[in-house]
C-alpha cells in the first residue's frame, strides 16, 4: 500500500483524537542513542535553548530544504515523521552531516519497524546527506528488530522516571543546546 | 548577538514587512532589523498597534514601558511559546510546600547578602574606613538571624535591615558630593541617590522578566516576595541576587567616574527623578555591564545577562531534580 495514502487517512483520525501521552517516536530514538538525559528532557517537552546558534542554523536548513527541494514530510499516526518517500517502498531521512550516522540508522530502523508491525508494510530506508553527496541504504534484520524492541522498552522505562538521569560529560556536550541546563 | 532596544524618542513604532520601523515625531524613519532586538524598553511617547504586537509575539520580544519619571509602568508579555506542565506544577508545588518556599526565600537573601558583602569588602579594602568595617559586622549579625526563623515576613524584614545598613555606607566611599543617602525611599525618591537606585532596580526587574520569558518558569510565582499581590514576583526574587552586582556596581562606577552629576536630576512633584540625560548615561553603562562577560567554570565566557538565565536553569534543576539551589555569587 502507498504510504502517502496511509498518512492521509490517519490525518483525519489525528484531528479528532489528539494523543496526549508521549509515545516513543523516531526523534526520541535518535536522542536516546546519543544521550539518555537529553531523551528524558525532550520526552518531557523541555526543549533546548531555541536561540542557540546551532539550533537556529539547523532549523533554517530544515526550512530551506523542505521549501525548495522536492522533499515533503509525511506524518504517520502522530508518531513518525518521514522526511521523504521515494516510490512505493523507500523512505528517506535527510541529515545535515554524517556525524550522527549511527543514531540516524537506528531512527530509520525504528520507522521501518513501526511500518512493518503497525501498518503491515515492509519498506527500505535510506539516509541521505546532501551536503556530503552520501546515501546509505538501511534494511531491517532480525537482530535490529530485536534491538529496536529493546530500545523502545528502555525508553518507556526512562520516561517513567520522575527525574532525568544525572548529566555525564560526553564529547557532544560542548555543542549541545542543553549544555547550560545540564552544567550550570 | 541581539540587543535591548531603548526608545527615548516619541513617535510611532511599526512593523514594516519583516522588520521594525520607528517613525519619529520629526519625521525621521529608522529601520531596526528584528533579529537584532531581544527586548524593547520604551521611555518616549510611542504609538503602537496590534499588528506590531502580533509581530513581536511571533518573534518573542517583550515590550517594557517606563513613564517620564523613569518608573516601570508595565510590560507586554507575549504569549509563551515555551510551556511545560511539569515545571509549572513543580514550581507551584515548591510554593505550597512551606519547607521548600522558605528554603528558596532564604537562598535568595543569602545571594543578595553575599554579593552585598563582596561590594563592601572591596570598598573597605580600598578606603580602610572603619565605619564600613562596622557595617560589615552589623550586616553579618543581621544575616545570622536568617537561620532562626521560618517566617517569610520576618525574612523580608531581615533583608530590609541588611539593605538599610548597606545603603547607609554609600556616602563613605563615593567620590562625588551630593549622593549620600540616609534612608532608602522609594515613593517618591527624595534625593538623587534614591532616584538612581530606583531607576536601576526597575531596569533590572524588566531585564530579569525578559529572561524568565525565555524559560519555562512562571514569573507570577515568587517565593520571597508575596505571590498574588502583584502581577510578577519571581523576577523580583531573582533580581534580589543581582542588584548588588549589576545595579549597584554600575552606580558606583558612574558616580566615581563623575559621568553623572547632580545636574542630571530634577524635581517632579515632591520627589527627585533623573532627567532623560541621566537615564541615557546610566543605561549605557548598565548595558555595557550586562554584556560584559565573566569566566564560568564549565560554560566558558558568560555575560551578566546570561547569568540571569542560568539562574533560571538552576531553579529548573531545583524544581525537577531536587538539586540544591545555590545563588550566584561574584568571586571578586
Amino acid at each position: 500500500m502507498d504510504i502517502r495514502f496511509l498518512a492521509y487517512i490517519q490525518w483525519d483520525y489525528n484531528c479528532l483524537y489528539i494523543k496526549i501521552e508521549m509515545e516513543v517516536n523516531g526523534t526520541l530514538i535518535w536522542y536516546y542513542t546519543i544521550c539518555k538525559r537529553e531523551a528524558w528532557l525532550i520526552g518531557h517537552r523541555i526543549v533546548p535553548d531555541q536561540k542557540d546558534n546551532r539550533i537556529m542554523i539547523g532549523r533554517h536548513i530544515h526550512k530551506y530544504f523542505f521549501s525548495r527541494e522536492k522533499a515533503k514530510e509525511v506524518l504517520i499516526d502522530n508518531t513518525i515523521k518521514v522526511d521523504l518517500v521515494k516510490g512505493r517502498c523507500l523512505i528517506v531521512e535527510i541529515k545535515k552531516s554524517s556525524k550522527f550516522i549511527d543514531s540516524t540508522r537506528w531512527q530509520l530502523l525504528f520507522y521501518l519497524y513501526y511500518l512493518k508491525h503497525k501498518k503491515g508494510v515492509v519498506m527500505e530506508g535510506e539516509i541521505s546527506i546532501p551536503d556530503e553527496k552520501k546515501r546509505v541504504l538501511v534494511r531491517l534484520s532480525e537482530e535490529s528488530e530485536k534491538e529496536i524492541e529493546r530500545m523502545i522498552g528502555e525508553i518507556e522505562e526512562l520516561l517513567k522516571q520522575e527525574k532525568p538521569p544525572k548529566p555525564e560529560w560526553i564529547k557532544y556536550c560542548k555543542v549541545c543546546g542543553y549544555k547550560e541546563m545540564c552544567w550550570v | 548577538m541581539s540587543k535591548v532596544l531603548y526608545v527615548f524618542q516619541s513617535g510611532r513604532l511599526k512593523r514594516k514587512d519583516n522588520s521594525l520601523i520607528l517613525i519619529t515625531k520629526e519625521g525621521e524613519n529608522k529601520s531596526i532589523p528584528v533579529a537584532t532586538v531581544s527586548d524593547i524598553n520604551i521611555f518616549g511617547e510611542i504609538v503602537i498597534n496590534k499588528r506590531l504586537l502580533e509581530f513581536l509575539t511571533k518573534n518573542e520580544i517583550c515590550l517594557h514601558f517606563f513613564n517620564r519619571k523613569g518608573w516601570y509602568v508595565g510590560s507586554y508579555y507575549p504569549r509563551r511559546s515555551l510551556n511545560s506542565g511539569l515545571i509549572t506544577l513543580k514550581q507551584a508545588e515548591a510554593y505550597l510546600d512551606n519547607k521548600k518556599r522558605v528554603y528558596l526565600a532564604k537562598k535568595f537573601i543569602e545571594g543578595a547578602y553575599r554579593n552585598i558583602l563582596k561590594n563592601l569588602e572591596y570598598h573597605y579594602r580600598q578606603t580602610g574606613n572603619e565605619e564600613i568595617g562596622n557595617s560589615i559586622k552589623n550586616i553579618n549579625q543581621s544575616f545570622s538571624k536568617v537561620f532562626e526563623t521560618n517566617d517569610i515576613p520576618t525574612l523580608m524584614s531581615i533583608e530590609g535591615d541588611i539593605r538599610k545598613e548597606y545603603y547607609s555606607t554609600f556616602g563613605l566611599f563615593l567620590k562625588q558630593e551630593g549622593f549620600e543617602i540616609e534612608r532608602r525611599e522609594k515613593r517618591p525618591p527624595s534625593n538623587p541617590m534614591n532616584a538612581l537606585i530606583s531607576f536601576g532596580n526597575s531596569l533590572l526587574y524588566a531585564s530579569v522578566l525578559s529572561e524568565i520569558y525565555r524559560t519555562y518558569l512562571d514569573p507570577r510565582i515568587g517565593y520571597l516576595h508575596q505571590t498574588n499581590q502583584r502581577s510578577f514576583s519571581l523576577n523580583l526574587d531573582i533580581a534580589e541576587v543581582f542588584k548588588p552586582v549589576i545595579v549597584d556596581r554600575t552606580i558606583f562606577q558612574i558616580i566615581n567616574r563623575k559621568e553623572i552629576n547632580i545636574n542630571d536630576f530634577h524635581e517632579i512633584g515632591d520627589g527627585v527623578f533623573m532627567k532623560e540625560s541621566g537615564n541615557k548615561k546610566f543605561i549605557q553603562r548598565y548595558e555595557e555591564k550586562m554584556q560584559s562577560v565573566i569566566k564560568h567554570k564549565k560554560l566558558g565566557n558568560v555575560s551578566y545577562r546570561r547569568l540571569i538565565r542560568l539562574e533560571c536553569y538552576k531553579l529548573y534543576k531545583f524544581f525537577t531534580e531536587d538539586e540544591e539551589y545555590n545563588p550566584f555569587v561574584v568571586e571578586w
